[in-house]
């Protein structure tokens, strides 16, 4: 019965092309240099009906009623006649008349008809062979013409599904960054499933909890992180059996590399669709990327955990060799954190500008401990070999390959934004943004702590100074941002602490 | 750019009425390129058009950009009110 319904579906299709597309004017002007004058016309349908071809009969069948009848009995008799041997049929009508029944087949039934009558002589043998050659002709290059766009529409959905599957790839494992991986993955399943709600939750050491990591909620900005314990709830479920939990408002998908990572959870689709199987396929494909990828990043967190360490050894050491003068790192780091935030830099920019604020005066190595320790004023020989550190520190830090990206940051972190600064002079956006913060956070930090030939000052006069030079040693947007991040409490409190020991 | 005045345009309207078709999609200017039979060129500036206009949500990584539909019922509809009538 179904293949009944598809098979009238294309035939219906087919002939609404062929109505659409057949110029039987042109056929018709084309024949008539052999028939003579004629009359051509289409019945679209697998029967004569009657109503239908009353407007295209000759002056005499429209005559009288009689004439009429005689006329629509014998085209009705040949198209019957047509439909059953499924060839050409030509005919004489009761007014002397000639014509031909030409039946379109498809599947091995007629579908519809093209007529020609009023013909003064019979047609011969060859020009209705010919015109049968030449109707389907034209009829097989449209059925072909439909079967491809019918081929397309079934493959586009596919394809495209294929072309999102690929994108999404590529779009995760792009980042090496968890937390940034993370919110990437909730977003892009909540897209593909039209979801309102994708939780992201991580097995715990203990393998015990699934702690959660990334929460995205469409409807609401607030959203509440909640631990679940494995075998408990879907998402627990589909941890403990390893296997997607699906219901008509969630679905969960384990996150499974070699074992089993954590849980991707999705709530409510939108227009309250129910979560269906094809749903389930795409997040297990979607979350055997995502495991991959969230390993990789994992791994790489160690990675940058075990370099961040290393840099941080290097840091003492310069700084015991260098003035000898304890410098409150964690607040510095978090201030130049967070003015790098406020220039929207990425993940890798922030981890650059951190390492480069750990050893900015690694050059200071180079310079001789007298001169560092020196409490009167420096001769021109000492300034000089004190401007030349920012330029030795490039030269040790760029001997590093995993470092080199941090070399123009410790290069220029002492050029002033007017250009009277060292050691090249640079001005304005020729000092790369990370050298601009680090010489507003490294200005602050000096003058805070304390140097050999001079008291230092206190934060609020260190900010003082830092907004009196907005514009001319510091970039303005740079100053702004800091005087924006200094003034936060967390942070005063956070220097203080590591600079007195108190808050 | 108001999205009426940008769905004059003939490359935005076939961008729109892809995403606007396929909802699930996430794609690349290149694959959209494909879809819309353009040169990549024309279909990022598009592309960005639309992403301003709020029709389309951008995720960038350094390597390319994946596009996809916006999740805003409202705007959804409007874009499908305005596909039927430029037909």
């Amino acid at each position: 019965m179904k293949r009944k319904i598809k098979t009238l579906d294309k035939e219906k299709r087919l002939m609404a092309r062929i109505a659409a597309t057949f110029d039987l004017k042109k056929v018709k002007n084309a024949f008539s240099r052999y028939l003579g004058s004629f009359s051509l016309w289409l019945i679209t349908g697998e029967v004569c009906e009657r109503e239908k071809i009353k407007p295209e009969l000759c002056k005499t069948a429209k005559s009288g009623a009689p004439k009429e009848r005689a006329c629509l009995d014998g085209i009705e008799g040949v198209v019957k006649k047509a439909g059953r041997s499924k060839k050409i049929e030509s005919f004489e009508c009761p007014f002397r008349r000639h014509g031909f029944c030409y039946p379109l087949v498809y599947d091995g039934e007629a579908f519809g008809y093209i007529v020609a009558c009023q013909m003064r002589n019979r047609p011969d043998k060859e020009t209705l062979e010919l015109f049968s050659y030449l109707i389907e002709t034209g009829v097989r290059g449209i059925r072909k013409e439909l079967e491809l766009e019918e081929l397309y529409e079934t493959i586009k959905p596919r394809a495209v599904a294929l072309s999102t599957v690929h994108t999404v790839h590529r779009l995760i494992t792009s980042s090496l960054y968890l937390d940034e991986l993370l919110s990437r993955i909730a977003r892009l399943s909540m897209q593909i499933i039209r979801a309102n709600r994708c939780s992201i939750k991580l097995i715990d050491s203990k393998k015990k909890t699934l702690l959660p990591k990334a929460t995205v909620d469409l409807r609401t900005e607030k959203t509440k992180l909640k631990k679940v314990k494995i075998g408990r709830w879907a998402p627990g479920k589909a941890v403990k059996y390893g296997k997607s939990i699906r219901g008509d408002k969630y679905l969960a998908t384990p996150l499974i590399d070699e074992d089993i990572i954590g849980v991707i959870t999705l709530y409510d689709k939108i227009e309250s669709q129910p979560f269906n199987h094809s749903d389930v396929e795409i997040m297990r494909t979607l979350a055997e990327q995502a495991a991959i990828a969230i390993k990789n990043a994992q791994l790489y967190k160690e990675q940058e955990k075990l370099t961040m360490g290393s840099i941080k050894a290097l840091a003492q050491i310069i700084e015991s060799k260098g003035t000898g003068i304890y410098v409150p790192k964690s607040s510095f780091l978090r201030i130049v954190q967070l003015i790098g935030q406020e220039f929207k830099m990425r993940e890798h920019e922030l981890k650059t500008l951190q390492y480069a604020t750990l050893l900015h005066d690694a050059g200071e190595l180079m310079v001789p401990e007298k001169v560092l320790k020196k409490k009167g004023k420096l001769t021109n020989e000492e300034y000089r070999l004190i401007k030349e550190h920012p330029l030795k520190g490039a030269k040790i830090i760029k001997s590093l390959k995993s470092l080199k990206s941090i070399a123009p940051i410790i290069m220029y972190h002492h050029e002033c934004y007017d250009g009277t600064g060292y050691p090249k002079g640079l001005k304005g956006s020729d000092i790369p943004l990370g050298a601009r913060i680090l010489a507003v956070v490294g200005a602050f930090e000096a003058m805070i702590t304390k140097r050999p030939y001079r008291v230092p000052l206190s934060i609020g006069r260190a900010i003082e100074e830092i907004r009196k030079n907005s514009g001319k040693q510091f970039d303005a947007k740079v100053v702004e941002a800091f005087l924006k991040v200094a003034g936060r409490k967390d942070i005063v409190s956070l220097i203080r602490k590591e600079l007195y020991g108190a808050r | 750019m108001a999205l009426g005045k940008l769905l004059k345009n003939k490359l935005c309207r076939d961008i729109a009425r892809f995403f606007h078709e396929n909802q699930s999609s996430i794609d690349t200017p290149r694959g959209i390129a494909m879809w819309v039979k353009e040169e990549r060129p024309a279909v990022k500036k598009a592309l960005d058009k639309l992403v301003a206009a709020g029709m389309l949500l951008d995720h960038r990584v350094s390597s390319t950009t994946g596009y996809s539909y916006t999740r805003d019922k409202k705007l959804i509809r409007e874009v499908g009110k305005q596909l039927k009538n430029k037909n």
